[in-house]
């Protein structure tokens, strides 16, 4: 909500007459419907839940703030935080270090520009449970193809598991989401990079600016709705990042890969607390929003100082 | 081969539907996974014989319980289950089952059905759930193996130094020959049932006896992770095994595992599916020498109010029957009524008795938070036996899963 405010506003005018705004109510009526039903009202009724001690089975009994106060002393909650923060910060790096070189790559007109595009944007349309166990698959130590790969290449043994050491399960799992998702950050930055009106460059060019010139004070300060967008995306994702964890990994060795979306799932449903598992939801809520619009913030800023 | 059955079952129900079938009626059940063909083949059996099917389904053994719990919630619940029965005090406790009492004490053997099974069944004296499946967890080695390895194939191993020296052995055979098996990538329920019997026969615990208090941190619990990491770095266990979260459990089929801890389950599993390997079964060594084992299996429990409980029971009847024991002892279930035990294995593996010999010995442990502190993959048992047996601090593994342990059983009282 705050975020479809906050991007469509400026460009809306507002008309006086008061015929045309019950219009307007009328024609955003039916998301408003749609929102209120599947948005709204849920998250209110979480909100209920969280305070009460919520079993799967049997008698909801209300207990006020203490769920709220038991996620403030609950370490294994700071824990999944913590390495949610990490694997967010490594993988949006990732990707866009990936997704970037890729769009600029295909958005030149080249021969075979149309498989490169296809065959980089194909794995975003497997879903991240089939890909989560094609890799897990590929990864593993008796039957993958991966172990046989790099041990022939000289960088591991032929018997290492990767799953069963902390970084190099972590490394199988960004290495499976970066081939996974790259393609379709790759698709929303091409898109931003083809509407940079040509001429723009080119005048650049004329101006005697070289190529890393005209990309980072031409051409990023030009993207930077679209990098807003990306990021956002990315880093929303995976901050609720799940089925990798829960099925590449099981929570990694030791439940060193415990992110908090599985740590909410844990309470609800393996430990029946469904009112703690609302209460973290509701605090994850607020963490993405709070995230959401500190990057929008930190991207209207730069509009400002470019 | 599953999925054909799987097909064949919908089909048959879809048929069912679409004939109008008034009396025929289908009973939808599940069950967990990893138990074998037992409760398949008995299922195939009454559906071939009877008139109201079952249509069986499969629910992997680690979200059973969550998935059953959430289809009560919603609505969507089976008619009938067969609950592994350590979780049936729980269900029993959420007034989610149908009270069987009446019914079951009118059975004519009830006095004979595996007593520890009823007792989990039994709730505030009344009965939510009846013995199914009964199995026991034993130690199993590939006699091939032995042989090629220079040992004795029909000696079996009664200490874990033996066991430790003669897996040191068959992986001297070669490249993808390993001396022993276990699945230690934070299966709670694989290592609670293959692992725990080596502190159990030499007398300790886990938890106290009433349940309150963890007590993980035992010199019998350090010795046996000892044995285990000492085999971990002799290299006589597939690396896989560190990441295996159960889906792997039964690797000994794979027959280039030497030894393995398994259930009576697996032994009817490898003689029914895999009669190629020629293996050997006994009793689980403790670190001290002497034998345990864990008594597991599952209680049949129907969901209250179900409408077709009648079927269920019917069922049920039929599994007690002398028929149906034998179909379930033939794919590894051990006898649930002691009354024709002896007639049910006549004819059967004579490694089963082994199985049967282990209930003598075996333990059960009683708790309601059975799936909080055991059983589900990121809990602290299941995280203790692999950060202990494949972790660089085994001290730091005793003490995390000690204080993890203690503080769910504060939180639950």
């Amino acid at each position: 909500m705050t975020l479809a405010d906050s991007l469509s506003r400026p460009t809306r005018r507002r008309r006086p007459k008061r015929r045309s705004q019950w219009k307007g109510l009328l024609y955003i009526a039916p998301a408003m419907v749609l929102v209120i039903m599947f948005f709204i009202l849920p998250v209110l009724f979480t909100f209920w839940m969280s305070l009460h001690k919520w079993p799967l089975l049997g008698v909801p009994r209300f207990i006020g703030l203490n769920n709220y106060i038991r996620m403030f002393s609950d370490t294994r909650f700071y824990s999944a935080l913590g390495f949610t923060a990490y694997y967010t910060v490594i993988i949006t790096i990732a990707i866009f270090a990936l997704a970037f070189p890729l769009a600029i790559f295909v958005e030149r007109q080249r021969k075979m520009v149309g498989v490169y595009r296809t065959a980089i944007f194909m794995p975003v349309v497997v879903g991240l449970a089939s890909a989560s166990l094609l890799w897990v698959w590929f990864a593993n130590v008796d039957s993958g193809f991966l172990n046989p790969l790099l041990a022939w290449l000289g960088i591991v043994d032929l018997k290492t598991n990767f799953f069963a050491s902390f970084d190099s399960a972590f490394f199988i799992v960004c290495l499976m989401v970066v081939w996974k998702v790259a393609g379709f950050t790759m698709i929303i930055l091409l898109t931003g990079l083809q509407a940079i009106p040509t001429e723009l460059g080119e005048a650049a060019r004329i101006d005697g600016a070289n190529r890393w010139k005209r990309f980072f004070y031409v051409t990023l300060p030009l993207m930077r709705k679209t990098m807003a967008l990306s990021l956002i995306l990315s880093v929303t994702g995976s901050i609720l990042a799940f089925d990798q964890f829960y099925i590449m990994t099981a929570g990694g060795p030791q439940n060193k890969m415990i992110s908090v979306v599985y740590y909410i799932f844990n309470q609800s449903f393996v430990s029946f607390n469904l009112g703690y598992g609302a209460a973290m939801s509701l605090a994850l809520l607020v963490i993405l929003v709070l995230i959401s619009i500190f990057q929008l913030w930190l991207l209207r800023v730069g509009e400002e100082r470019a | 081969m599953k999925f054909n059955k799987l097909l064949a079952a919908a089909s048959l129900v879809t048929f069912c539907f679409a004939a109008g079938a008034a009396q025929a009626e289908t009973l939808q059940m599940w069950v967990r996974s990893g138990i074998g063909a037992s409760f398949t083949k008995l299922v195939e059996a009454y559906n071939a014989s009877h008139e109201d099917k079952i249509q069986m389904t499969e629910v992997p053994f680690s979200e059973l319980v969550q998935k059953y719990a959430t289809a009560i919630a919603g609505g969507q619940a089976p008619d009938a289950l067969s609950l592994d029965l350590i979780y049936n005090p729980a269900f029993a406790a959420a007034d989610q089952l149908e009270d069987l009492t009446d019914w079951a004490k009118a059975l004519p053997y009830f006095s004979s059905l595996s007593p520890s099974h009823v007792k989990l069944g039994t709730y505030e004296d009344k009965i939510y759930g009846m013995p199914l499946s009964v199995e026991t967890s034993v130690f199993a080695w590939n006699k091939d193996l032995y042989k090629k390895a220079g040992l004795d194939p029909d000696k079996a191993p009664t200490t874990w130094e033996e066991i430790s020296e003669n897996a040191k052995k068959i992986r001297a055979l070669g490249d993808d020959t390993y001396g022993f098996y276990f699945s230690g990538g934070g299966c709670g329920g694989c290592m609670i049932f293959t692992f725990m019997p080596l502190t159990w026969g030499a007398g300790a615990d886990i938890l106290s006896e009433d349940g309150k208090t963890a007590t993980l941190d035992t010199p019998e619990m350090r010795k046996a992770v000892d044995y285990y990491r000492e085999m971990v770095k002799a290299d006589v266990v597939p690396p896989g095994a560190a990441s295996d979260t159960g889906t792997n459990f039964l690797s000994i089929t794979n027959g280039k595992i030497g030894q393995q801890n398994l259930g009576a389950f697996a032994i009817g599993t490898l003689v029914t599916e895999h009669p190629d390997i020629h293996f050997g079964v006994s009793l689980i060594p403790s670190v001290d020498g002497k034998t345990s084992s864990f008594a597991g299996g599952d209680n049949f429990v129907i969901t209250k109010g179900s409408p077709r409980a009648d079927i269920a029971k019917n069922f049920l009847e039929y599994a007690y029957s002398l028929e149906g024991q034998k179909v379930m002892a033939k794919y590894g279930s051990l006898p649930t009524r002691s009354d024709i035990a002896a007639e049910v294995l006549k004819d059967l593996d004579p490694r089963m008795q082994v199985g049967v010999d282990a209930i003598a010995v075996a333990k059960t442990p009683y708790t309601l938070q059975f799936n909080d502190l055991i059983n589900s993959a990121n809990g602290p048992w299941a995280s203790f036996t692999n950060a202990a047996i494949f972790g660089d601090d085994v001290d730091a593994a005793f003490a995390t899963a000690q204080e993890e342990m203690q503080s769910i059983i504060d939180n639950a009282q």
